[in-house]
């Protein structure tokens, strides 16, 4: 038995100091994390990742990314208690639940961290958080511009395609887009899940018993990636409208092939590199910018695709 | 007797250090010794072992370990409960619609959702012993039907799968506390004041101490697990427990009613789910459909980490909480490590396997099994 | 020994249109050892079955000390006093060996008006019942799977008969054990038989069952072909009767005799 435990000691004891080398010895300089609401699962946060670590890189400092395995935000109030205990000189995190993350987050700002809220989260609750700023794309606005944009193409009933159903957040996306056209969301937002074919069927199923169905919204690559597949199997690419949220390798393939009308960029990378900027000098320097920056919407569409092309799903 | 005496011999060679040693807990022992060993050394300066990093595991841990005591007697009656993440989200969002979406007083809230909650886990049992069905496929069913309403039922009251609003509901409410307050916070001012914890530097707070008290989640843990090992080890139900799981037909032979023990421990089960739900919504003040996936897995994770034998019949329910405590520890810690998170799983994984390999060795040992 | 404890009367039982029990007639004095033999499919599980309630009879009588018995359920069987020690042990090798003589039957000690397990009862108990049947055990805690088959078989029958039996159903105790252990087993009925407890004692062992048997009982294909007295009948005889007759005996000749 003891020379089992010994092994098991040794290899244990191996394995991790090998996987700390890489992480401790990267920066001297000031620590930041930040906190994802997203599960494991979600490929978009990583330019996030990428966008940390390039920002980490040229500010020399040292930025880790954690988020709850599972997407449970419960869990990822844990993780921001956890965060704000290793004393980081600065935490990026989400605001995608007021009631769950709202305390953590202040508790953290409390102790004397500064906190940036990025991505999910509205002007005012970052405000009464005590966070310095929010660098993202208010979620409502931007499906509104978008419902204006679909109504000016003439379109007058959509589905909501909406993988983080428990997001509120993001289903303010499918609300604003419905007022943006003038119509009631009603059941017109459906809950797909995170399963491609699941998402791929279940947008298969809604569009053959709703047939008079004018355009598509979906939220990101997750819901958008099986959604594309599920328009051309069924026929109906490029005649059916089709928007989506954020941009993604298949999604921008899509708008140039014309199965997707747009995509709305946020811009994730601007939400992960600047507010280490914005950190990294303002801990230096005490410079702070003086608003929220709104990291988009910026409409893509075929005709400006060189750049999003060449790193989506990378930087873009 | 030649043979007894022969036996007698054979048996005489395990030292008397090593008989003590070996236990159900052992792993859990080991284990729990070898994390805080391994933490220590590379994590001690992190914030890890201050006050708010150690209540930031306990915590974890200790809503591990509520779920954890379910699973493990539950295991140790032969049966499975795929259904407690479920559970857990489902009993959360029933707080939210009887307390906030109908404004019922929050106690009623509670009583009904905690009755509503042990009648699922009455009707998983209830379906396993009469149909003979595995328990892993019947609860799995359960799984997915709990996940289903507390997406639709949200969906269809209000619109939202997440519900806020529980802490006003719950403002002034006798039974709400005592699932979701904090208990000693004099003694932390108090520790606060002396300097030993560190307190807010600015802000409405400023000059409380950051960690303001024991979380009621806490109390509960221990209570369950005192509660878990004195049924399991000292009374007649307990020795039930065992007989039911080590083998349903020579226990139902010898007069045990197996039948009521496995329902009466997927009841205890939905129990502890619901008590893990209360106290989080009570905490965070909503519920949302996405709470507590996957958390079947943790429980049964740690159990298996305390030294429980998946097919039932042996077990501890000491072991199931160190195995929450290693497994809560190890989570919060690797953060607190520097190590990079996607890596989590993968120590998950090693960590697994050592303890069921050491475990299946001590329980070897002990029982005699080949 | 005038009156048996237990005595069966025709008892038949029909399966559907399978007629396992042909009229089979056993009685079993206090303190004698009933040898039930037959070969597999001879009908002796289905008659234990009968005798421990687990079945009605279709026909047939049971009288118990006396007086007719009409069982519901096996544990009115063990009520009564008798009981039943499996081929598949109910025993449970994970569980302590004091856990397993008290399964189901727990001493209760109350502290603070709650009822516990009493261990120390329950500890002291099993130990001194297995040193009565000649085990010494490395401690109550032990495992059962840490134990022999023969022990287990040992284990089982001290606790039918610290539990009050009167007749004590053994089936098939030794089919599985080496030779020792055999031994050990046969001198536990023999201590049994002898504290006044009537065994029936199944197999399909002569040898064992000459060893400790005081009558046999023959089955083949549901029927009784006859009881002997120990003494009036002989091994071969015995071993043709389980067989059915000639067809052994013919084979038997070629074999020398070993069967």
């Amino acid at each position: 038995m003891t020379s089992i435990l010994k092994n098991i000691a040794l290899a244990a004891t191996v394995a991790t100091t090998a996987l700390l080398g890489t992480t401790a010895a990267q920066a001297e300089g000031e620590k930041y994390i930040l906190v994802s609401h997203a599960p494991d699962s979600d490929s978009w946060w990583n330019t996030i990742k990428n966008g940390i670590a390039l920002a980490g890189e040229q500010m020399d400092v040292e930025v880790e990314y954690r988020n709850p395995p599972t997407g449970d935000l419960a869990d990822m109030a844990r993780i921001i208690e956890q965060a704000a205990a290793s004393q980081p000189d600065g935490i990026i995190t989400t605001l995608a639940d007021f009631d769950v993350l709202s305390g953590p987050i202040r508790a953290a700002v409390d102790q004397g961290i500064n906190v940036i809220i990025m991505n999910s989260g509205t002007p005012e609750q970052v405000r009464e958080v005590g966070a310095l700023m929010f660098v993202g794309q208010p979620e409502y606005d931007a499906g509104y511009a978008a419902g204006l944009r679909a109504k000016g193409d003439g379109i007058g009933s959509f589905v909501c395609v909406n993988h983080v159903i428990s997001n509120t957040v993001v289903a303010e996306r499918c609300r604003g887009f419905a007022d943006g056209l003038g119509v009631d969301l009603g059941s017109q937002m459906i809950d797909s899940g995170q399963d491609p074919a699941e998402i791929k069927n279940r947008v298969t199923a809604y569009l053959t018993a709703n047939p008079e169905t004018d355009a598509i919204l979906t939220l990101g690559p997750t819901s958008a990636d099986p959604t594309i597949a599920a328009v051309k199997e069924m026929g109906i690419a490029g005649d059916i409208y089709f928007g989506t949220f954020d941009l993604g390798t298949e999604i921008v393939n899509g708008i140039k092939d014309g199965t997707i009308n747009w995509g709305i960029d946020q811009q994730p990378f601007l939400q992960a590199y600047l507010p280490v900027v914005v950190l990294t000098n303002y801990d230096r320097y005490g410079v702070l910018p003086g608003n929220n920056i709104n990291s988009g919407p910026g409409f893509v569409t075929k005709d400006a695709l060189g750049k999003v092309e060449e790193f989506a799903g990378q930087y873009r | 007797m030649s043979d007894a005496t022969q036996t007698d011999e054979r048996i005489k060679d395990i030292s008397r250090l090593r008989k003590t040693l070996i236990r159900p807990e052992l792993g859990g022992i080991v284990g729990t010794i070898a994390v805080f060993t391994f933490f220590l050394l590379f994590a001690f300066d992190s914030g890890m072992f201050n006050a708010q990093g150690v209540m930031n595991w306990t915590v974890v841990s200790a809503q591990f370990v509520i779920i954890a005591v379910g699973a493990c007697l539950l295991m140790i009656s032969g049966e499975f409960d795929l259904s407690v993440g479920s559970m857990i989200g489902f009993a959360g969002m029933m707080i939210a619609i009887f307390g906030v979406t109908l404004d019922w007083p929050m106690w009623s809230a509670i009583l009904i959702t905690f009755a509503i909650c042990i009648a699922f886990g009455a009707l998983n049992g209830y379906i396993v012993v009469r149909t003979g069905l595995p328990s892993f496929i019947v609860t799995l069913a359960t799984l997915f039907i709990l996940r289903g309403f507390t997406i639709f039922i949200p969906q269809t009251l209000e619109r939202k799968t997440i519900i806020g609003g529980i802490r006003e509901a719950a403002e002034g409410d006798w039974l709400a506390p005592v699932f979701g307050s904090k208990i000693f916070g004099g003694l932390f001012q108090w520790l606060g004041d002396m300097g030993v914890i560190g307190t807010f530097t600015r802000g409405n707070r400023t000059g409380e101490p950051v960690v303001d008290g024991i979380p009621m989640l806490i109390i509960w843990a221990l209570l369950l697990v005192a509660f878990g090992h004195i049924l399991l080890t000292r009374t007649r139900f307990g020795n039930w427990i065992f007989a039911s799981g080590g083998d349903a037909d020579a226990a139902r032979n010898s007069g045990v009613p197996v039948n009521k023990v496995k329902i009466l421990m997927f009841m205890f089960t939905a129990f502890c789910a619901t008590v893990f739900a209360t106290c989080q919504v009570m905490e965070f003040g909503s519920a949302g459909a996405d709470r507590g996936l996957l958390k079947e897995f943790e429980a049964i994770i740690a159990v298996v980490i305390g030294g429980a034998l998946l097919t039932g019949g042996y077990g501890s329910v000491i072991g199931a909480a160190l195995g929450a405590l290693i497994f809560g520890v190890v989570q919060q810690g690797l953060f607190f490590a520097g190590v990079e998170s996607s890596l989590f799983r993968v120590f998950l994984g090693v960590i697994l396997l050592f303890a069921v390999i050491l475990n299946t060795y001590i329980r070897r040992i002990i029982t005699g099994e080949r | 020994m005038s009156e048996p404890i237990i005595r069966m009367k025709d008892i038949e039982k029909h399966f559907g249109s399978v007629i396992a029990l042909a009229g089979v007639s056993v009685d079993v004095f206090a303190g004698e050892c009933h040898c039930l033999l037959g070969d597999n499919g001879a009908g002796k599980s289905t008659f234990i079955k009968t005798m421990s309630g687990v079945h009605k009879p279709t026909k047939g009588e049971i009288i118990f000390e006396g007086k007719p018995l009409d069982f519901a359920d096996p544990r009115d069987a063990i009520a009564a006093g008798i009981a039943t020690v499996h081929q598949h042990l109910a025993m449970i090798p994970l569980m302590s060996v004091s856990r397993n003589f008290f399964m189901g039957n727990e001493p209760i000690k109350k502290v603070a008006g709650l009822r516990f397990f009493d261990h120390d009862y329950a500890n002291r108990v099993t130990m001194e019942e297995m040193k009565k049947m000649g085990i010494n055990l490395r401690g109550p805690d032990q495992a059962v799977g840490t134990l022999s088959g023969g022990e287990r078989q040992t284990v089982a029958i001290a606790r039918a008969v610290h539990f009050g039996a009167k007749v004590l159903i053994l089936d098939e105790p030794t089919s599985a054990l080496g030779v020792r252990q055999t031994s050990n087993v046969l001198a536990t009925v023999d201590k049994v038989r002898k504290a006044g407890i009537g065994v029936v004692f199944i197999t399909h062992n002569v040898r064992h069952a000459m060893a400790v048997g005081d009558r046999f009982t023959v089955l083949n294909r549901g029927q009784t072909l006859g009881t002997a007295t120990r003494g009036e009948i002989t091994p071969e005889e015995l071993q043709d009767m389980m067989a059915g007759g000639q067809e052994l005996a013919t084979l038997e000749g070629s074999l020398g005799g070993t069967v």
